[in-house]
């Protein structure tokens, strides 16, 4: 009977996940072309809704009745797979993400996560590596040269930043002595780990930029160079999956975990834990102002090469996230 | 201002060549000499006399002579700042190859084979410039089927039979897919490396229709060749039959994204040939008109160019500022983008009131505009990393290829029409010529930046003097061969019969040549018109700056990659209207 309660929980909690993020990923378009309208100063989205507040139901009626066209020559299955393989993983992650401390309602014990994993950490970097299937399959299946280009573009820098990534969590985990997100910010109540982790914070930046393909490191799909990159040949929602599980859903889970681990997730700042703020506010407020960070850059910046951003990934990045290890054993040797 | 080779050169010309034949006139000094010591005299001029810029080759028919086609040859001594003409006769139509001494000359002969059908002995791989392999003509000659072709089978181009394409029964051919492909396999005539792939003819990144054929090992490129003439409209052509006035809205229509400045380097050539002097408020009024569509041109590039590599932001600033320029144009104008401001004597209209206030003010707010895109990209780190050392183009590069505009200046070379040879109020204005120092695409993004503040320089003086001018003339209508206005079409009778007269016979230019051009925001912009005394052109040559500045892309891309593509494009520069003509 526990069970059946457990997996009903599990399974109520899932469905509000998974529909919050896909109706949050939809206005998190409207959020990115709002701001992108106001940085260039123009006013986005106007007309849909009172101040095209409905342009994303728009945009997604559009996008799922468009007509769904195949090439003739792709590999279907792979084809098909490759922007599932993408859009999967994106969300899968959010299963170990957890958005403030449990709390009661009614008696009822609700815990705003959905588990909490002890390999938390391990479980994020696996699934965000696994989304790079998604990439490789829709250049390979597409049987055309700009995806195939676009994708081994991806390929290459995503093998690069997963290393360094790996390599920069590294240090909030030794802080934290845990795998486990929870415990990971729990640990952060005095004092969040940015402060000896700060160089691996600007690897973890970059390799979000990155592993997002978000500009300066959009090389994927260039689309001076490359056409579309890998969605050069896809069509309707399969085609719209792929940037919204890039840009948005990826991207803001990254954001959030990066706010876990280095900007001790719900805690509230150094001396405002006196505000009568919920948990789950100061979290998202630090998640949404880390997402705007990513705008930011994105709507700013010129785009790297190829090999211009692999170079950074192995001859930057790899030796700072190593080098932060290095800061963060010594300071715990000093601090305890 | 005699930009034409002197009298010691060609003495020395003389002496060592005793077959030439010189012909003098003001516009036009041509040596002719027989096809065996052609050749000879070119690399004597070149080594010995210092013409080492390559300026352009054409050819010319004459179908009643024998030999029918004559090619000439013109070149530029960057030291004295004179041009020299070089006229051969193709004995057998075929002249030899002067890849060996320009390599610059490799596609204005790919042309001339397309154009006329002369062969050149010794060139690497004589494939046509703008039409298809396959195709039976030779546009240019004067025998072409003008009318088109009657009972061709038009290819349908979806897959059902359709009768969309037959509604007249004359029609210019039409390439099929194996057309195309016979062209593809011409030009890249064996494939060394794992992939060729088609970037173009529509793609994003080309800005207009180019089809690059890129043979790459993995991401860089090995071997790279340019499919044009997908715009390709036959302009020369179609020069030669219609009036001088007529066919300056097609100048416009050639490099659409700076129409003045084409307009004004057109009618330069025809006035100076038909000795027309416009009014000095029209002088002005060109001047400034030229400098703005300067910078309309180079903000469209900055925002392009920007755009390429993936600063989406900058785009639109620049088109802020794009559009008030335009708004400019359409006032005095009247039309945004092929304006056909320009007229033969003067320009069409008046300033109207208020237009130097509104220029005045734009003026005032630009140098911060400008100051605003230079914070975002010319210290950028990734700007930096994208641009220096990419695609360095050195000085004998510019000679060589014939490299003019911005991308000549960027290497260091002070090659600007507007000063050594002044037309129009250049000669009265205060300006400088940014020059770049190593002539990579950073360079060349500079030196364009700084031209827009050379353009405010200028234009700021041109208002000044205009201001003055209230009232004045803008046409010099009294010349026989200048249209009269509207009004006075309307309210004299003489002016009527000449306006009819001008319009039916057009303006007889008397006989002779003239090669004139003007510095366009894509390079030198050059007319060479051959007239015979009638009132249309026997030959009109346009020279494109931004054909020869593509020329040199296929040489800068090799051993790069596909993203350093996209920077080498867009740091040259190419319209593709002007390019294909």
């Amino acid at each position: 009977m526990e069970l059946v309660g457990t997996v009903v929980g599990i399974v109520i909690k899932s469905l509000i996940f998974i529909i919050g993020m896909f109706l949050g990923a939809a206005y998190l378009t409207l959020l990115e072309r709002k701001f992108a309208g106001h940085v260039q100063q123009r006013p986005g989205p106007l007309h849909v809704g009172p101040h095209g507040l409905l342009q994303p139901i728009a945009d997604a009626l559009k996008v799922l009745t468009k007509e769904d066209l195949v090439p003739n020559s792709v590999d279907r299955v792979l084809f098909y797979l490759a922007s599932l393989m993408a859009f999967v993983p994106a969300i899968m992650i959010l299963a170990v993400v957890p958005f403030g401390e449990p709390f009661t309602i009614f008696g009822l014990e609700i815990k705003p996560y959905i588990t909490d994993l002890n390999v938390a950490v391990l479980l994020a970097l696996a699934f965000g590596s696994l989304s790079i299937y998604g990439v490789i399959f829709a250049g390979w299946a597409s049987n055309s040269k700009y995806p195939m280009i676009g994708g081994l573009r991806k390929a290459a820098v995503l093998i690069g930043y997963e290393v360094a990534l790996g390599f920069a969590l590294v240090g909030p985990i030794m802080m934290a002595g845990s795998f486990s997100l929870r415990e990971i910010v729990e640990a952060q109540q005095n004092m969040w780990f940015i402060i000896p982790n700060i160089l691996a914070f600007v690897v973890v930046i970059f390799s979000i930029l990155a592993e997002t393909g978000r500009t300066p490191f959009d090389v994927q799909e260039a689309e001076a160079e490359l056409v579309g990159g890998y969605i050069t040949e896809y069509t309707g929602m399969k085609f719209g999956l792929f940037p919204l599980a890039e840009w948005y859903i990826a991207t803001f889970v990254l954001s959030a975990i990066t706010v876990i681990m280095f900007f001790g997730g719900w805690n509230p700042p150094p001396l405002l834990g006196w505000l009568p703020i919920p948990a789950f506010v100061w979290f998202s407020v630090k998640v949404f102002l880390l997402f705007m960070f990513f705008l930011w850059v994105h709507w700013t910046l010129p785009r790297y090469r190829v090999d211009q951003i692999t170079e950074i990934a192995w001859k930057v990045m790899l030796p700072l996230a190593l080098a932060n290890i290095f800061i963060v054993a010594i300071w715990i040797i000093i601090f305890g | 201002m005699h930009l034409w080779i002197d009298g010691q050169d060609l003495d020395q010309i003389k002496k060592s060549f005793d077959s030439v034949e010189i012909s003098r006139s003001e516009n036009f000094v041509s040596v002719q000499i027989n096809k065996e010591k052609l050749l000879e005299l070119l690399s004597f001029l070149k080594d010995k006399l210092g013409y080492k810029m390559f300026i352009d080759f054409f050819c010319m028919d004459f179908p009643v002579q024998s030999p029918r086609f004559q090619g000439v040859y013109l070149l530029f001594n960057p030291e004295k700042m004179r041009r020299v003409a070089v006229k051969c006769w193709a004995e057998g139509d075929s002249l030899p190859s002067a890849t060996k001494l320009w390599k610059g000359i490799k596609w204005a002969e790919r042309e001339a084979w397309d154009m006329f059908g002369v062969r050149f002995e010794g060139h690497e791989n004589l494939v046509r410039m703008f039409m298809w392999e396959t195709y039976q003509h030779h546009p240019l000659r004067k025998d072409f089927p003008l009318r088109g072709h009657g009972e061709v089978y038009l290819p349908p181009l979806s897959g059902e039979e359709s009768p969309a394409h037959n509604y007249s029964p004359y029609h210019t051919a039409l390439p099929t897919m194996e057309d195309l492909e016979i062209t593809q396999k011409k030009r890249l005539p064996e494939k060394k490396a794992q992939i060729v792939l088609n970037w173009g003819p529509l793609h994003p990144g080309t800005h207009g229709t180019i089809w690059f054929l890129f043979d790459m090992e993995g991401e860089e490129v090995k071997e790279c060749d340019i499919i044009l003439g997908q715009l390709h409209r036959g302009v020369e052509k179609i020069a030669e039959n219609i009036t001088y006035t007529q066919f300056i809205p097609y100048t416009d229509r050639m490099d659409y994204i700076s129409a003045l400045c084409s307009q004004v380097a057109y009618v330069n050539a025809v006035e100076k040939h038909l000795g027309v002097e416009p009014t000095e408020k029209a002088k002005y009024i060109r001047t400034m008109m030229c400098e703005l569509q300067r910078i309309n041109s180079h903000l469209l590039w900055l925002g392009t160019y920007a755009l390429d590599l993936g600063a989406l932001t900058i785009f639109l600033y620049t088109f802020r500022e794009r559009e008030k320029i335009m708004d400019i144009i359409e006032g005095i104008a009247g039309i945004r983008l092929n304006s056909t401001y320009i007229r033969i004597g003067g320009v069409a209209k008046d300033l109207p009131e208020g237009a130097l206030d509104v220029i005045e003010h734009f003026l005032n707010d630009f140098p911060q505009r400008l100051k605003e895109y230079e914070t975002i990209l010319t210290k950028n780190r990734v700007w930096l990393r994208r641009n220096v050392d990419v695609g360095v183009i050195t000085r004998e590069d510019v000679y060589s290829y014939g490299l003019t505009g911005a991308v000549a200046r960027a290497s260091g070379v002070p090659y600007d029409v507007r000063m050594f040879q002044p037309t129009d109020a250049y000669g009265d204005v205060d300006f400088d010529v940014p020059l770049g120092k190593v002539g990579d695409s950073y360079d060349r993004y500079l030196v364009r930046v700084e031209e827009m503040r050379q353009s405010v320089r200028i234009i700021k003086q041109c208002v000044k003097v205009l201001r003055q001018m209230e009232g004045e003339s803008y046409i010099n209508t009294e010349h026989p061969f200048v249209l009269p206005t509207l009004d006075q079409v309307f309210n004299s009778i003489e002016a009527m019969v000449k306006d009819f007269n001008l319009r039916i016979y057009g303006e007889k230019l008397p006989e002779g040549e003239i090669y004139l051009s003007g510095e366009n925001p894509r390079g030198e912009l050059g007319f060479y018109i051959n007239s015979k005394g009638e009132g249309r052109p026997y030959r009109l040559r346009v020279r494109s700056g931004a054909f020869y500045n593509l020329q040199v892309f296929t040489e800068l891309i090799k051993g790069r990659t596909v993203a350093d593509a996209v920077v080498l494009l867009g740091s040259l520069d190419p319209v593709v209207g002007e390019t294909d003509r």
